[in-house]
């Protein structure tokens, strides 16, 4: 594959992942949209599996498609399964040491204080990122016990006979129907086998993530904790993002609304989808580069740009190889890129059209059409209004400002606009000082001139519909501006033009980049009340250019051959200059863009950040399968914090035998539905089992958790905690179901569930099902539905709380039982998140 | 100019009866005021709205604090500016240990007090802070790691209400019916607890029932609250006066009738 086509296949195609070489066999695997018996081959074609695993795969397909929607819980109807992504392979290798590890993970980690922790506790750390482990790690001393903690893909292969055995045993294929989709698209996730007799005191972690639009993650866990072994799993899920050029000019991205159309990595506009603000605490990288020196690029450590990177100064002549980096990946050597040019997809116009109101004497003013043709010089007329045009205040007149000596410019002026409106100009002569004003007294020459380029210099503009001109015509409204603004200083050989409005100036660069001439852009501060002036610089290599095309004549001069900024392949790429890391404790903001997914922010092409933003829904459909052996002990710990547009759907059960314990602890925010019901079955004498659930229901989310117990064997015991907060309309439930079948004599079991309701709006349901084939049982179930109350929030408000403050405590008290049982950190992270929620910055 | 100044206040409830029918009342720094009035006659509702419930509503008059009105904010803001209210039936906030809520409090007092900047009291002082206040106030150490008010006996409910007060410094307390529900011992220590307290830096607003806790703390003013008003001043004799006479001497005469 040459260079050339490299980069087109990326241009093309890059929205599916982030390569990273030219190497063909990084190149990212991607099913396409749907699931089907195709799909399914393809994915166990990719991954090589063993041919029982085909077979399981599309027998599970084939249950899931037999299988009728669940029409209880909630509305899952809403889910379009033709239009997920159901198998994504980044290309991004598992890393192996901590500091391979994406930088926001890091971060995260790093408030909440896990990697100082990571010494005392962790035990190992696995990352899902894209439907795969990315990162292992595991602690020496637990290798050497015999401890496997692997993602499901190596498990597949380098333990095959353990993955048969177990597989679809604890959740059955054809279970339910979200559980044979998992079965049949399966990919990533967990494998933890712990031999008998071996403890981990220290939890196991895993951060969970989807990242991709329109991607389900169906990642699949399978933990075996033989006899007298123990274990404590934690499972965490995160959301990251950043900060633009719109049509005809910029706006800062907090201003940006749905609907604007921003320019993208394909030098066109595309409308925005989806914007996006949370709060960010952490590193946040500065980073400045050639071209606009004046910039400062702002992000997060995950912000992905268009970067090509050249690091040795030999291959300096090599073909630019664009790739998305993200941010923290960033140094000196890599280039930004900005589209070269700017593709309206529209045919060059050949007039502009302006409507005008225009008074009729004594009557009200009537809209009236005033089309200007757009020949050659008529745009470079244009480009001298930009410069040294102005219209009075009263907008009865335009007029055209020239230096006494510059005739020529006012016979151009003349000829131009008495051609075009059919009127007569006069020139006006100062009195006070130097120079001539051709002017013409006309209400619609002097409207459509203010309406279309702006009035006064701080409303100037250079509209987009320029870039669908002919190159000569763009080259000729560049002159009008240079011979109004322009100058060359012999000495350095560079031409100038000097602007002070910022905007104009940022077009004017991106004009001349249009005609493959590069300029950099300055700012000059200068004594107040003047305001900075903005400096455009052509690139000396590019004088001869902009001399020949631009101004129009046959250029002598010769630049250097070399500049920092290369236009290749239809970007601008302009090197780093320097990259800061610096704390910062604010809002952040990022957009999702159709189609391109990508826009330009600070001059330079940035990706929709790789936090979860999705204009679709996205499904999210796990499936945990634990066993627990005789005497051994496992616990589950899981909090998420899912997108509100994910339909989080996952079957976790667990079965424990004579004497074991298995609990489940699971924190659910976030997300737009979740059904989540941890089962544990009691097949062994003793046994016991525990279920503790927080679900916190915001705006327009739907939460319907609870948990599921058998009592199979004598003497089992289990205790169910359900804590579930709704707010703002949200809709949190407990869906229960306690089982004690024949022969489970002397069972025990207590369900307690405890809702909350933080206003009038939101809702709270509880299915407790309860079902005994056995007398000599002892259940007990208690159930309590409260509303913070008034009398609660005063009295903390006489304290000096604020009502969110005051809220947030008493919800943080209300889950209390369960946060106790959390790992510190965690426990740091649910009433952090529970904050968030509270002050409605999450979601 | 007193700290606090009530002029002319009305109460009202949400369904609009009057409670509170025109109080005017001044309590300045380093000084000890006592209401006393009969049940229903608007004392509780005079401190709650003093403190800004939500449910009561002021139809006239001005609360004035340190010189500013009070009258328009929310009870959050009243408590940054200085005033604290004891409350005669603490609220149980389940699953808040009382140091973790003791800290919010005091840093949510301190952020307004260093202008809106977060500026949390060190983990260090805040520990010494709260064992020399509870040791003070005889507040047994375990009930400072148990959820507030969550299970308390009357009792330490109010020993925890003056550990507040002691530990968030108001310039203003109103205590409201602290003295209800003690035993002797309890009482004396809430007591001791409220004059130590009231300085150049605070002054107190004692609501009562009975003229029981003023053997303790005596106060400089007595005001006797009937039906919504102060119908009578005085010095410490004038509860005196209430013990011997009742409150029936105090009666405007159609109430008397009634």
């Amino acid at each position: 594959m040459s260079e050339t086509e490299i980069v087109r296949g990326i241009r093309d195609e890059y929205q599916f992942g982030f390569k990273n070489s030219d190497e063909a066999e990084n190149y990212f695997f991607k099913s396409g949209r749907g699931v089907s018996h195709e799909v399914v081959e393809a994915i166990a074609e990719h991954k090589q599996e063993p041919d029982w695993m085909r077979k399981f795969r599309h027998r599970s397909l084939d249950y899931f498609l037999a299988r009728p929607l669940p029409t209880w819980g909630g509305n899952v109807a809403e889910i379009d399964f033709d239009n997920i992504y159901y198998y994504i392979k980044p290309t991004e290798k598992q890393a192996k040491n901590w500091e391979d590890l994406p930088a926001d993970i890091l971060d995260t980690w790093d408030k909440l204080g896990i990697p100082e922790a990571e010494k005392k506790y962790l035990a190992g750390v696995g990352a899902q990122y894209e439907s795969e482990v990315v990162y292992h790690k595991l602690q020496a001393d637990l290798e050497a016990k015999g401890v496997l903690f692997l993602d499901m893909d190596t498990a597949l292969r380098e333990h095959e006979d353990i993955v048969k055995q177990y597989i679809g045993t604890i959740i059955p294929q054809n279970d339910n129907k979200f559980a044979a989709l998992n079965s049949a698209v399966w990919s990533g996730g967990s494998f933890i086998y712990v031999p008998p007799g071996v403890k981990i005191e220290l939890p196991l972690q895993a951060y969970f993530r989807i990242n991709a639009e329109n991607m389900g993650q169906f990642e699949r866990t399978l933990i075996i904790v033989d006899e007298d072994a123990y274990v404590h799993y934690v499972e965490g899920c995160h959301l990251a993002g950043s900060m633009v050029r719109v049509r005809d000019g910029e706006k800062s991205i907090e201003e940006i609304e749905v609907g604007d159309e921003v320019l993208t990595h394909h030098g066109r506009f595309r409308r925005v989808r989806d914007t996006m603000q949370r709060r960010f605490e952490g590193p946040i990288f500065r980073i400045t580069f050639a071209g606009e020196g004046y910039r400062s690029l702002a992000v997060t450590p995950r912000h992905p740009f268009l970067v090509a990177s050249r690091e040795l100064p030999r291959e300096h002549n090599r073909w630019f190889v664009p790739e998305w980096k993200e941010a923290w990946e960033l140094g000196l050597g890599d280039y930004l890129a900005v589209p070269a040019s700017i593709d309206l997809e529209q045919d060059a116009p050949t007039v502009a059209g302006q409507e005008v109101l225009v008074g009729r004497g004594r009557h009200a003013a009537v809209a009236e059409r005033v089309d200007v043709e757009l020949t050659r010089d008529m745009c470079r007329v244009m480009g001298l209004y930009v410069a040294e045009g102005s219209v009075s205040a009263n907008t009865s007149y335009l007029s055209f400002d020239s230096a006494t000596h510059e005739e020529h410019l006012r016979e151009l002026v003349e000829d131009v606009i008495e051609g075009a409106f059919g009127l007569e100009t006069w020139t006006y002569a100062y009195d006070n000082r130097e120079g001539r004003s051709v002017r013409l007294s006309s209400a619609r020459a002097a409207r459509f001139f203010a309406q279309t380029f702006g009035r006064t210099t701080d409303e100037l503009r250079v509209p987009d519909w320029l870039f669908a001109l002919d190159d000569e015509d763009r080259a000729a409204f560049v002159r009008g501006l240079y011979d109004g603004e322009g100058s060359y200083d012999a000495l350095l050989n560079l031409h100038r033009i000097n602007q002070t409005n910022r905007e104009v100036a940022q077009r004017l660069r991106e004009l001349l980049l249009s005609l493959g001439i590069r300029a950099s852009l300055s700012r000059t501060e200068r004594a107040a009340p003047r305001r900075p002036m903005w400096q455009l610089a052509i690139c000396e290599a590019d004088n001869p250019l902009f001399e020949r095309r631009v101004l129009a004549y046959a250029s002598t001069g010769t630049g250097p051959k070399k500049a920092d900024v290369v236009i290749a392949d239809g970007y601008c790429w302009m090197p780093i200059r320097s990259v800061e890391k610096i704390q910062a404790n604010c809002k952040v903001y990022n957009l999702s863009v159709e189609e391109d997914e990508s826009y330009v922010c600070e001059g330079v092409i940035s990706h929709n950040c790789t936090a979860p933003i999705y204009s679709s829904d996205s499904l999210h459909s796990a499936v945990v399968e634990i066993v627990v052996k005789p005497r051994g002990r496992c616990r589950y710990t899981t909090i998420q914090n899912w997108s509100n547009n994910v339909f989080n759907l996952v079957t976790k059960r667990a079965v424990a035998y004579e004497d074991a314990t298995m609990e489940w602890v699971d924190g659910n925010l976030g997300s737009k539905l979740t059904m989540k019901y941890p089962a544990i079955w009691l097949m062994g004498e003793r046994a016991h089992g525990e279920v503790l659930s927080i679900a916190f229901a915001g705006k327009g989310q739907h939460q319907d958790a609870g948990g599921k117990v058998v009592h199979v064997a004598p003497k089992t015991t289990s205790v169910i905690t359900s804590k579930s907060i709704s707010k703002n309309g949200g809709r949190a439930g407990y869906r229960g179901l306690l089982e004690v079948a024949k022969g489970a004599v002397g069972a025990k079991s207590k369900v307690v569930c405890d809702a909350l309701i933080l206003d009038e709006e939101s809702r709270s349901d509880t299915y407790p099902y309860i079902r005994v084939d056995e007398n000599d049982v002892d259940l007990g179930h208690e159930a309590t539905v409260s509303k913070i109350g008034e009398e609660q929030l005063f009295y903390l408000m006489s304290r000096g709380l604020s009502e969110s403050e005051a809220s947030a405590m008493i919800v943080s008290g209300f889950v209390e039982p369960i946060t106790k049982e959390l790992p510190l950190e965690y426990a740091v992270e649910m009433n952090r998140l529970i904050q968030l929620q509270m002050e409605g910055s999450v979601g | 100019m007193a700290f606090l100044e009530i002029k002319n206040l009305h109460v009202a409830l949400e369904d609009g009866t009057e409670i509170v029918k025109g109080v005017d009342l001044e309590v300045d720094l380093n000084e000890k005021h006592a209401v006393m009035g009969p049940n229903g006659s608007g004392k509780s509702t005079l401190a709650y709205a003093l403190m800004g419930h939500p449910s009561y509503e002021i139809t006239e008059g001005e609360i004035l604090l340190d010189g500013a009105s009070i009258v328009e904010e929310a009870a959050d803001v009243r408590a940054q500016r200085g005033l604290f209210l004891a409350f005669q039936y603490p609220h149980a906030i389940p699953g808040v240990t009382v140091t973790s809520f003791l800290r919010s409090a005091i840093n949510a007092i301190r952020k307004a007090k260093a202008g809106g900047q977060d500026d949390p009291i060190p983990v260090k002082e805040f520990r010494t802070e709260i064992l020399a206040a509870m040791e003070r106030l005889k507040v047994p150490r375990e009930l400072a790691s148990r959820y507030l008010n969550d299970g308390f006996s009357g009792g330490e409910k109010k020993r925890v209400e003056i550990l507040q007060m002691a530990l968030l410094q108001p310039k203003i307390a109103i205590l409201d019916e602290t003295d209800s529900g003690l035993d002797i011992d309890a009482l004396r220590i809430v007591a001791n607890g409220v004059n130590e307290l009231v300085s150049s830096e605070m002054g107190a607003l004692v609501i009562t029932h009975y003229q029981r806790i003023l053997n303790y703390v005596t106060p400089d003013h007595v005001h006797v609250f009937v039906g919504g008003r102060i119908v009578e001043s005085g010095g410490p004799e004038l509860a005196h006066r209430l013990e011997t006479d009742g409150y029936e001497a105090f009666m405007p005469p159609e109430e008397k009738a009634a």
